[in-house]
């Protein structure tokens, strides 16, 4: 297990010496010891011990995490060095700025990667990277508003719950639309609603991927919904915060990105590529994004971003991460998900759990677990169902042993969510070898 | 005196939980009403300590309303919010947002929150499970 360095104390004769340089004050042209030698006192063996059980306690939950949309299989530890510096994106990456240590090159480059990812061209679109998929989700929202500021925005029950918080901020008057059983959004009651209020534009909010079951919104359909009501004035936001790295890599996708007309895009990082921080990308047209640029002469950008001060490492992460998976990595890391995911539904319904796997989804749905089994695997439950999202650091055998766990700690009787499963058989294994998913051939 | 309206789960124990989370934090339950059926309980509350109970509740997990939306019981077809978003609409209320609480056997109940919630409120009639300011 990595553990924390230790460092040696610099003594008071070290310091009285100048071994160790303390503060000075120094003028023009004189070079002082860097703070950080000079006001640092050593790590107290109470506060390194605490380091430790951190680092203790967050590798042990890392074994049994599949609840959560995070990859864990990643290792940056080329990037350590660039924790040495007080880097900073601070204003838009295609603007010029006047602070030098940050990576705007790579966010640049990260954001045109992602533009080829979701069908765009190059030159017609605009983005940034953000701290995670709620921030693009939330520019995509901004951005809206400022062109429609009466608009009405939709979205469907199984959006995320952090939209709901951008609207509040955002101030923005929204309708929340029914969604179907598979979590997608219910396109009948969208077109009444729409009809209804046909004298406002309407800022549509679709889902590719959705939190709870992976559900992909038809966003065909409402852009056809959007042309047959003539409803010009309109703007299409999507969050595929997890199917966004996924279906550049399925063979027969549904429409979802900017090839079928969507007006912005977020994307999240950490979760498909795997990022030890939250991290994420939006992406919009440009010509929307110029409507809405704003000055910043503080720092001698032209800042259309939503934050001041950005992450400067996680362009660099993700950077690094599209490096080393390159095309045919992820296309087997998401073969991998699909692989997996299938056998997970499987096992689970052969073993009497009722379970559900959408179409180009990874998301495996069942009954609520119980409580300690929803506490050691980290299963995020909602309204009586659990979830298993297969993400590439999942493997046959976690899903194995998640389903062992869930058989022998059943939720309780008379519980909404008792099912009454059986024992685990052996694995199917003519069903495990024709796991046919269907990954493009590009 | 200012309502909460709690969504439960139709569990035996549940409105122990709901109280029992709420004495914890020192609040006094002045009134309680409560109905259920299979899907789930509608709970209404008046409470001493208003703006401590909505936090107790929600850290306790229970799905609670404040009384600044007006929650309605429609249902559970495509359009049924729409038709009453029509309704507000005609009579030129604003309405800021709806929200889904809950889908239940035949019904779904809904959080609206308009600029007239007392209007409002008389519009929607008979859908009406508790208005704004109680």
């Amino acid at each position: 297990m990595t553990r924390f360095p230790e460092r040696e104390a610099p003594t008071v004769t070290e310091l009285a010496s100048g071994v160790v340089h303390a503060v000075t004050e120094t003028g023009a042209g004189e070079t002082s010891a860097p703070a950080f030698e000079s006001s640092w006192g050593p790590l107290s063996a109470a506060a390194r011990g605490r380091l430790h059980a951190l680092l203790s306690r967050v590798d042990g939950a890392s074994q049994t995490q599949v609840g959560y949309p995070c990859n864990q299989a990643f290792d940056y530890s080329e990037l350590f060095p660039l924790f040495g510096y007080s880097l900073n994106n601070v204003g838009d990456p295609f603007a010029t700025s006047n602070y030098r240590m940050s990576t705007h090159d790579i966010e640049r480059d990260v954001v045109h990667r992602f533009a080829q990812l979701t069908g765009a061209e190059r030159e017609d679109v605009w983005g940034y990277v953000t701290n995670g998929g709620t921030e693009g989700n939330m520019y995509g929202l901004y951005l809206a508003r400022e062109m429609y500021p009466s608009g009405i925005v939709y979205y469907s029950e199984d959006t995320h719950y952090s939209v709901q918080k951008s609207l509040r901020v955002l101030g923005m008057r929204s309708i929340m639309i029914r969604s179907q059983e598979s979590g997608a959004i219910d396109l009948q009651d969208l077109e009444e609603t729409l009809r209804i209020h046909r004298d406002v534009p309407p800022i549509l909010f679709l889902n590719v991927g959705t939190t709870m079951k992976g559900a992909i919104d038809d966003v065909g359909a409402a852009r056809r919904m959007l042309e047959e009501l003539r409803l010009g004035d309109h703007y299409l936001h999507v969050d595929a915060a997890l199917s966004g790295m996924i279906l550049p890599f399925v063979s027969d996708p549904p429409p979802w990105n900017f090839s079928a007309g969507v007006d912005s895009l977020s994307i999240s990082g950490h979760k498909f590529l795997g990022s030890p921080m939250p991290c994420g990308v939006v992406l919009a047209k440009r010509k929307n994004v110029d409507r809405i640029a704003r000055s910043i002469e503080y720092v001698g950008v032209l800042d259309t971003t939503l934050t001041g001060s950005r992450n400067a490492l996680s362009p660099v992460v993700l950077w690094y991460a599209l490096e080393r998976f390159g095309a045919a990595g992820l296309k087997r890391a998401v073969a991998h998900c699909f692989d997996v995911a299938r056998y997970a539904k499987l096992r689970m319904e052969a073993a009497g759990i009722p379970a559900t796997l959408g179409k180009h989804s990874i998301t495996v749905v069942f009954p609520r677990p119980s409580d300690e089994v929803v506490t050691r695997w980290q299963i995020a439950p909602l309204k009586g169902i659990g979830h298993l999202v297969v993400m590439p650091h999942v493997t046959h055998g976690m899903v194995d042993a998640f389903i062992e766990d869930y058989l022998a700690h059943p939720p309780g009787p008379g519980r909404p969510n008792h099912h009454g499963a059986r024992s685990l058989p052996p694995p199917p294994v003519a069903a495990i070898m024709d796991l046919s998913t269907k990954v493009s051939e590009r | 005196m200012k309502q909460i309206v709690v969504l439960t789960e139709n569990h035996a124990g549940i409105l122990a939980d709901l109280a029992e989370c709420l004495a914890a934090r020192g609040i006094n339950i002045e009134e309680l009403q409560g109905d259920a059926n299979q899907a789930g309980g509608v709970v209404h509350l008046t409470v001493d300590l208003y703006d401590e109970a909505l936090v107790a509740l929600r850290d306790a997990g229970f799905q609670a309303v404040s009384e600044d939306a007006l929650v309605l019981r429609l249902a559970d077809e495509p359009g049924a919010l729409a038709r009453v978003a029509a309704g507000f609409k005609s009579e030129n209320i604003n309405v800021r947002s709806m929200r889904i609480l809950r889908r239940e056997a035949g019904h779904t109940l809904v959080a609206l929150v308009t600029d007239e919630p007392e209007r409002a409120a008389r519009i929607a009639g008979a859908d009406v499970v508790v208005r704004a300011g109680g």
